[in-house]
């Protein structure tokens, strides 16, 4: 009898032993958010032509001012106070296999007016800044002169003027 | 009899001690991109202590935990609109003296077993978010879920 209660209390202990055992390995979890705030994309239209116009042979460079109606312009908006850079592609001013030869210039400003930081070199990159305010905003005018040979063939020439604005 | 009850009570101060002991994990800091512009990735390091994710542990002192994540791929924005997330084989990890700048890399993708020094350490998260070119503007967010087993 007592070695009968002795194997029967010692299987009581090797099974909370094997209880603990088996309760040992624990399970939690826990989540956190993942958050992110996506700004307005950039927008960038191009609201004016560039117009040079009827243009004549052997007289020079001709071309028009900032402030003229026939200044490309284009209005670019995005996020408030964005850090931006603007790029160009320009193609030559052609009728054909013939060219005339081109010459661009320009500016960018946050308020809209032809005043503002010059674009400099149309073949590098502009680093520039969206105004503040409820909408970033940049508005860009486009001018250059073309200078036709004296025997430049007549005719309709064109060529495009693209702009790309990418945050940065 | 008196000897049997010894055996019980031998074996019961064995268990109770160990099973007492509690553990937890608790998410503590979430995985903040903060403001992306579209088409440009961003992506925070697990090392990154204001922005990358969180969570910290209760276990036993020489234990050993596996982690598991249950990671987003997308997270969900305006008119449901989503925005891709990757996470890569570093943006995992683990600090046994919950330091962020004592960590272990490792893949958060697969589970991943670790070993307790003390009773508390850190599991630290980063990873990469890619906004479209076109990505719809607004707030965006997804739930990252770390299940630990301790042993």
């Amino acid at each position: 009898m007592f070695t009968a209660t002795k194997v029967t209390i010692l299987a009581l202990a090797l099974a909370l032993v094997a209880a603990r055992a088996a309760t040992a390995q624990a399970q939690n979890n826990a989540s956190i958010n993942v958050t992110a705030n996506v700004f307005r994309p950039i927008t960038v239209v191009a609201d004016r032509n560039l117009v040079f116009g009827n243009v004549f042979p052997g007289q020079g460079p001709q071309g028009m001012a900032l402030a003229s109606p026939s200044a490309g312009h284009f209005a670019i908006t995005g996020e408030p106070s964005a850090s931006v850079s603007m790029s160009w592609v320009v193609s030559p001013l052609s009728q054909g296999a013939n060219t005339l030869p081109l010459s661009l210039s320009g500016t960018y400003n946050t308020v809209d007016l032809p005043a503002g930081s010059n674009l400099g070199a149309f073949a590098s990159a502009t680093a520039a800044t969206l105004s503040g305010g409820a909408t970033g905003q940049l508005f860009v005018y486009v001018v250059g002169t073309v200078t036709p040979a004296a025997n430049q063939a007549p005719g309709n020439y064109t060529g495009t003027v693209q702009l790309t604005v990418i945050y940065q | 009899m008196r000897a049997s009850l010894t055996i019980l009570s031998l074996a019961l101060g064995a268990a109770l001690p160990l099973a007492a002991q509690q553990t937890s994990v608790v998410g503590v800091r979430p995985l903040a991109f903060g403001g992306l512009f579209p088409g440009l990735p961003r992506a925070i390091l697990r090392t990154d202590p204001a922005n990358s994710a969180q969570f910290d542990l209760k276990g036993h002192p020489g234990g050993s935990a596996s982690f598991t994540f249950l990671l987003p791929a997308v997270m969900t924005g305006p008119a449901g609109a989503t925005l891709p997330l990757v996470f890569g084989g570093n943006d995992g990890g683990f600090s046994a003296s919950q330091s962020i700048a004592s960590q272990v890399g490792f893949d958060p993708r697969t589970p991943y077993l670790a070993t307790f020094v003390g009773n508390r350490a850190s599991v630290f998260l980063g990873g990469t978010a890619n906004p479209s070119v076109s990505q719809r503007a607004g707030a965006y967010t997804g739930t990252v879920t770390l299940t630990v087993v301790f042993f």
